[in-house]
């Protein structure tokens, strides 16, 4: 009985290895569906094909790298491990450096040239960001995943999140029906902060560049001192 | 050929990811104009939806101010957004393909479901008040030098560590 049991699970086994090497043919099919797409993106719009092939390597990289932005806030908290939190710190002092050159190319020194102006996600700061910060935080950390993550995992196979896929597309058409109370209140009233427009763009990159390295440094003594996982 | 198969086998460091994501995401920027965002694409989704079941809601406030409105020749369907959301799921599950990683994998129990779904509404909710996701108003913004990407990330921490408080108590 017991021999016959480990039997069927040594079958099992197998079978999973089995599977396991027949996916690689899956993916290849996948990689050929997304050429197809590519080529018929690029004859009707040629900004989505960029957008197309951007997406996917996106999508590869979350997937290769484990990229949780949810585990870069969750996991110093619950665990002490804070080495996503140092990858994604890396990733921002990089982006800061690309991000200055491509709005030093659209707008020069003229950095009071107005938001609209500005290439970039420059949004208005008030009591509506801190409050949308603490619902998504909430959010993302009991559903498992923020909305890359969430992305991520679909592509995985997780039923999981395509619920909350589901939940965030309501989230969001609740929060744009009730958009009048919120921008009548707050929104409207506050202004967005494009730093460089008060302390000059070179200064402003170098003071963030700065600051991020402090963080960084924070942060890795924080996980040398706290991190359960090496205990 | 040792190293293609090491890399599409073997998981990344978290570095390599940090790296790799700063750059494409600097591309994107570079050749669309506009940084990475998520969010929008799901609520463009939603209004979508709303109207094939024939809710009209092109009056709502939201679409008349802050260049919320679609742009030309766009629908809720047929727009950026909808390009880069369903790329980044293929290129995942490529990855996951390749690594031979792909499992479907069911929801454990109903607590699960409901807390999956009520985290999802939190987070679609709280990216319209904030003008953005994890990505649109953190990943993003923080780069483009607005003072709302820093603020986010300092209350999505507060946020965090209150959902961890409740993860604590309900689900483990």
């Amino acid at each position: 009985m017991a021999s016959s049991k480990i039997e069927e699970l040594k079958r099992k086994r197998q079978l999973k290895n089995k599977r396991k090497k027949n996916q690689v043919i899956y993916g290849g099919v996948l990689i050929f569906i997304g050429i197809i797409i590519y080529i018929l993106l690029l004859k009707n719009n040629f900004l989505y094909s960029v957008i197309w092939i951007i997406g996917l390597l996106i999508g590869f990289t979350l997937q290769k790298s484990r990229f949780c932005f949810t585990a870069s806030f969750r996991d110093p908290i619950m665990v002490g491990s804070s080495s996503v939190l140092k990858a994604v710190i890396i990733a921002f002092i990089i982006s800061t450096i690309g991000f200055a050159f491509i709005q030093y190319n659209a707008i020069g020194g003229n950095t009071a040239i107005g938001y609209e102006n500005i290439p970039g996600k420059i949004a208005p700061l008030g009591i509506h960001t801190a409050i949308g910060a603490i619902l998504f935080g909430i959010g993302m950390v009991i559903a498992g995943g923020c909305a890359s993550g969430t992305l991520m995992r679909i592509g995985e196979g997780f039923a999981l999140q395509m619920v909350v896929l589901s939940g965030f597309i309501m989230g969001t058409v609740l929060g744009g029906y009730h958009f009048e109370f919120w921008d009548r209140f707050f929104i409207s009233r506050s202004k967005a902060i494009y730093i460089p427009e008060y302390l000059g763009l070179p200064l402003t990159v170098t003071l963030q560049i700065i600051a991020l390295c402090i963080l960084y440094y924070v942060v890795d003594i924080y996980q040398t001192k706290n991190n359960m996982m090496s205990i | 050929m040792r190293v293609i198969e090491k890399i599409i086998k073997k998981p990344w460091p978290y570095i390599a990811g940090g790296i790799i994501l700063a750059l494409l995401n600097i591309t994107l920027f570079a050749f669309s104009g506009k940084p990475w965002r998520i969010t929008t694409g799901f609520l463009y989704w939603g209004m979508g939806i709303l109207e094939v079941m024939g809710v009209d809601h092109l009056d709502w406030h939201y679409f008349t101010v802050n260049g919320n409105q679609l742009s030309e020749g766009k629908t809720f369907f047929n727009n950026e957004y909808t390009v880069i959301n369903l790329s980044v799921m293929m290129g995942a599950s490529i990855a996951a393909f390749l690594a031979s990683e792909f499992k479907w994998k069911r929801i454990k129990n109903r607590k699960q479901l409901l807390f999956g779904l009520v985290g999802g509404v939190l987070m679609g909710y709280g990216s319209r008040l904030s003008f953005g996701c994890n990505i649109g108003a953190y990943f993003s913004a923080i780069p483009s030098f607005s003072l709302h990407g820093w603020v986010y990330a300092v209350f999505m921490f507060v946020g965090a560590w209150l959902g961890c408080k409740l993860l604590f108590k309900f689900l483990l």
